[in-house]
């Protein structure tokens, strides 16, 4: 093969496999990674990979606690609940109606809040000014209550809470979005774009989006802790996932009574949580960190 | 100046519409799913406007329970979740700010690793879960502080400002500072709880700000002019770099309120979102569009409050008004 | 005599891929009260040799020098401490788009009293003073006014009140000048004082550095990607091509006995009426481009865009002196 780099002219790399050649250098990262495939490997597949049915009863073996500490055994690695069921098949499940839930919320809410911030953003007039009125308006309202008075009218149920929160969390990422891309409509090169008649599409594909990667990444990781927490909370407050089902913050509901004999119980649905948004966010920084070194 | 005040408060206005637009929809969609009998009549305009005219004579309604005014209730309410957040705010700040402060004047160090990790962490715990496991701190420690209500019950306060602590320092004398202290203590963990959240973002808007700052090129004077790292720090970077966080933390205000609310149904404080937990629970509705219209009203007037003030206090800010 | 004498100045970058020499063996002599032109594109350097002069560079930066004397102290070997003692009064800067140099949340006045020297008791006391004896103290007032009408600002009291943003250019610029002369330094680095400012302001600039140095005799260096605005008013100069200083002498000897090829073009590149140019006639350039900083060519960096270059060009040239013109090529040619 003809390699001729003698002139020790490198060939210059394109801008994401430059970013991802610097991404793969923090181990910190790419750890995290790692990670979140396998949560979302869990969240797939939590069905065939768990121990135990998560809704499996056993009247020998209740409230045990986790393996190591006394009296637990090897078969409930984090122990069982007050019907016996297993903690750890339970929380797989609970990843698998929590993390699920807010990747989905995310990827619509992106989606279309996307598309609006942008539309708002390329437009003037009449339709903006509505819009930012209305954004204006929505936004005062905290996105917990916006969810209550949706759930109101929904009825309490695990899906009507998922497009809840994706409605109150909706306003928020469209401004977000909009600010990124109006900041870029600034730049100068942009209005060179603008002056050489590219139509508004091909503005948006070339022009801005290359361009708003890191404060995108910003924004898509709030949007995903958030939604995550809300879930939680809507969970928690029994206003989301109802009984049968094993969401991670009404598990944590479910187990309030027992606090004190099997704190357990309560522990560690909520570190499966901090754990989740741990790691999402260690990797959107690390992706942000890559994103402008890259840039730079 | 006189200009971008009526330009404000015409946004104000605009705002405030729409939200009464809003508040009235629910009201109606409440009607309608809830109650039994019909919708009297189908003329939605005039409805709203008869609507609108008794928020302006501030009655919003009465509870279906215990036939209270709805606007007064939750006044009281909202007063208490103000004190938590406020407390909570004033403690943040005071641990938050040097710390990103810090973080941005030794970036990429190990100190500013340890800060910023401290700051993930801060929020990633779900406040919820925070809240209930310290609930079990007196059984852990014993019982130092209370974990729920917002005081304790032999404290008999009138509610004269509906902020307990101003109330228990001026309306009762016959308890001394007890009860003020009883209700400091009552609001301690609530609000270090609501701090962990308020901590990670105001390190984080400090410590961007703070680099931006560092970054910038009159730093590079200040340096050429032969002043140490210090001076530099104390005469130039602080009066830049700390003024830009307040608009900033304001965008984030419905935020703590929503954490706020969960905080105050974990603790079982007395606070609006308490308040409309149980009257959503025990099934009045009603409560929900007045809740929101206080909360709502309080943002938009804090708002304009903040954005007033920031004009006010910063030259730059007033430079961009002039340009517009 | 020599008040800033560097030899063989070399800058290395940490970055991505790792050290990068950005400055290679730049050597600079500046001669008491003169002025002395640093001449390169952007991006060649110019930026980073007034920064190591300063010592103001970031921590991923490793600066060796043989020698760096200003007048007789040894720059390596002062403390941080007192190498910032020199900063302001020895040595002073201005930048090129004044006005994000200039705190945008002072008033130019606080700005100002930051860098005149520390109040004398005098001067503290000068109510109580003037009236019991009929001494006469400056006043702290009086000594801004006459160092902004010293710079051609003639409505000081409205320009002290302002904050930076509702000044033009121009006038940040000349306060800066203020600022930079406020302690009588004996070196001024102009770092392109003039960039984005209107001609007739660019040219007011120009007239107020040199009328400094002609009357207070201040040694002036300034950095400048202009050959022809630059030259007309400096005594000496220097080169700079991709970090290295490829030549260096007085006025007369680049304009007139250039002999290294990049200075050559630069002349060539000079458009003089005297000279009879063809009718369309191309204008003259060198080809190529500028080599980026992370492939940078070995050897003499002007190689691959040399009209002389040959193979020995691989290996970096000896400096050559004589009679101060100084040069650095392995075919030096005196143009024809």
């Amino acid at each position: 093969m003809l390699i001729n780099n003698g002139f020790n002219e490198d060939k210059i790399q394109s801008p994401l496999r430059y970013i991802w050649s610097i991404f793969k250098s923090k181990s910190i990262a790419v750890l995290a990674m790692w990670a979140i495939v396998i949560l979302i490997f869990i969240s797939l597949f939590a069905s065939w990979i768990v121990p135990h049915p998560p809704l499996l009863q056993d009247p020998e073996q209740m409230l045990l606690p986790p393996y190591w500490v006394e009296g637990g055994t090897i078969d409930h690695v984090l122990g069982t609940d007050e019907l016996g069921r297993d903690t750890l098949s339970r929380l797989f499940h609970g990843v698998q109606y929590t993390l699920g839930g807010a990747l989905i919320i995310t990827f619509f809410v992106s989606l279309i809040g996307m598309t609006i911030g942008a539309g708002a953003a390329l437009t003037k007039g009449v339709k903006a000014s509505i819009l930012h009125h209305l954004l204006d308006a929505l936004l005062a309202i905290p996105s917990l209550l916006s969810a209550l008075i949706l759930i109101t009218f929904f009825g309490p149920s695990y899906i009507n809470c998922l497009i809840a929160i994706a409605l109150s969390l909706l306003p928020q990422f469209i401004r977000a979005s909009f600010l990124a891309i109006e900041q870029e409509l600034n730049k100068q090169y942009i209005i060179a774009l603008q002056l050489d008649g590219a139509a508004k599409t091909r503005l948006f594909r070339y022009g801005i989006l290359p361009n708003i990667l890191e404060p995108t990444i910003t924004i898509l990781n709030r949007l995903f802790t958030m939604a995550i927490i809300e879930i939680a909370t809507l969970g928690f407050l029994g206003f989301g996932a109802q009984l049968p089902q094993t969401e991670l913050g009404a598990l944590i509901a479910n187990s309030m009574e027992l606090i004190y004999l099997s704190p357990w119980l309560v522990a560690f649905p909520g570190l499966a949580i901090f754990i989740i948004i741990i790691i999402v966010n260690v990797f959107a920084e690390g992706l942000r960190h890559a994103v402008i070194e890259g840039e730079e | 100046m006189l200009s971008f005040l009526i330009r404000r408060l015409n946004l104000l206005v605009i705002t405030a519409f729409i939200l009464t637009i809003l508040a009235f929809a629910i009201d109606r969609t409440i009607l309608i799913h809830h109650q039994t009998k019909a919708p009297i009549a189908q003329d939605y305009i005039l409805q709203y406007f008869a609507y609108l005219w008794d928020l302006l004579s501030a009655n919003i309604g009465h509870s279906a329970l215990n036939h209270q005014p709805l606007l007064q209730r939750g006044l009281t309410f909202f007063a208490s979740t103000l004190e938590l957040c406020f407390v909570a705010l004033l403690f943040s700040s005071i641990i938050a700010i040097p710390l990103g402060l810090l973080a941005g004047l030794f970036r990429n160090t190990k100190l500013d690793y340890a800060i910023m990790t401290i700051a993930i962490i801060g929020l990633a715990l779900p406040v919820f879960w925070v809240g209930v496991m310290a609930g079990l701190l007196p059984s852990v420690w014993g019982d130092i502080l209370p974990v729920d209500g917002n005081m304790s019950l032999v404290y008999d306060v009138p509610v004269v400002t509906g902020f307990l602590l101003i109330d228990t320092l001026f309306v009762t004398p016959q308890y001394g500072l007890f009860a003020f202290f009883d209700r400091v203590a009552h609001l301690i963990l609530p609000a270090a709880v609501l701090s962990f959240f308020l901590i990670a973002e105001i390190v984080r808007l400090t410590r961007h700000s703070m680099t931006m700052v560092m970054r910038s090129n009159y730093i590079q004077t200040a340096y050429a002019k032969g002043f140490s790292r210090t001076k530099i720090v104390f005469v130039h970077a602080l009066n830049n770099a700390l003024p830009p966080i307040i608009p900033q933390l304001r965008l984030q205000l419905s935020t703590i309120l929503s954490f706020a609310m969960t905080i105050e149904i974990v603790f079982n404080l007395n606070g609006i979102g308490t308040w409309l937990y149980n009257s959503l629970k025990s099934g009045d509705y009603h409560a929900l569009p007045a809740g929101m219209l206080i909360i709502t009203g309080f943002i938009l007037i804090f708002s304009i409050a903040i954005e007033i003030m920031m004009v006010i206090i910063s030259p730059i800010r007033r430079g961009s008004l002039y340009a517009n | 005599m020599a008040l800033l004498d560097i030899r063989n100045l070399s800058i290395d970058i940490e970055t991505a891929q790792g050290k990068i020499r950005v400055i290679d063996k730049a050597t600079l002599n500046i001669v008491d009260g003169s002025i002395h032109g640093l001449i390169g594109e952007s991006g060649s350097g110019k930026t980073l040799i007034a920064k190591a002069i300063l010592g103001l560079h970031s921590s991923n930066w490793t600066v060796t020098a043989d020698r760096m004397f200003l007048d007789k102290t040894d720059l390596t070997k002062l403390s941080v401490k007192e190498r910032r003692n020199i900063l302001g009064t020895e040595i002073s800067v201005i930048f090129q788009e004044p006005s994000s140099y200039l705190d945008p949340s002072q008033r130019i006045r606080k700005q100002i009293e930051s860098v005149l020297p520390k109040k004398t008791w005098q001067q503290r006391f000068r109510p109580i003073l003037s009236k019991i004896k009929r001494v006469s103290v400056p006043s702290r007032r009086l000594q801004i006014k006459e160092l902004l009408h010293k710079v051609g600002i003639q409505n000081d009291v409205a320009v002290l009140k302002s904050f930076p943003h509702q000044l033009s250019e121009g006038v940040c610029q000349k306060v800066m000048i203020a600022m930079a002369i406020a302690n009588n330094p004996r070196l001024i680095i102009a770092d392109e004082p003039t960039t984005a400012m209107e001609a007739v302001t660019q040219s007011q600039i120009y007239r107020l550095l040199y009328k400094l140095n002609q009357l207070n005799n201040t040694t002036l260096l300034i950095l400048s990607n202009n050959f022809a605005n630059t030259s007309s008013i400096s005594d000496y100069m220097t080169l700079v091509y991709c970090g290295q200083s490829v030549e260096s002498g007085s006025y007369k000897q680049i304009m007139g006995s250039a002999m290294h090829p990049y200075t050559q073009a630069m002349l060539k590149t000079m458009i003089n009426n005297e000279e009879f140019h063809e009718h369309k006639a191309q204008l003259y350039t060198l080809p190529g481009n500028i080599p980026s900083s992370n492939q940078l060519p070995i050897g003499c960096r002007l190689g691959p865009r040399c009209p002389k270059a040959q193979k020995i060009c691989v290996k970096n040239p000896t400096l050559t002196i004589k009679k101060g013109h100084s040069y650095r090529c392995h075919y030096p040619s005196k143009l024809s």
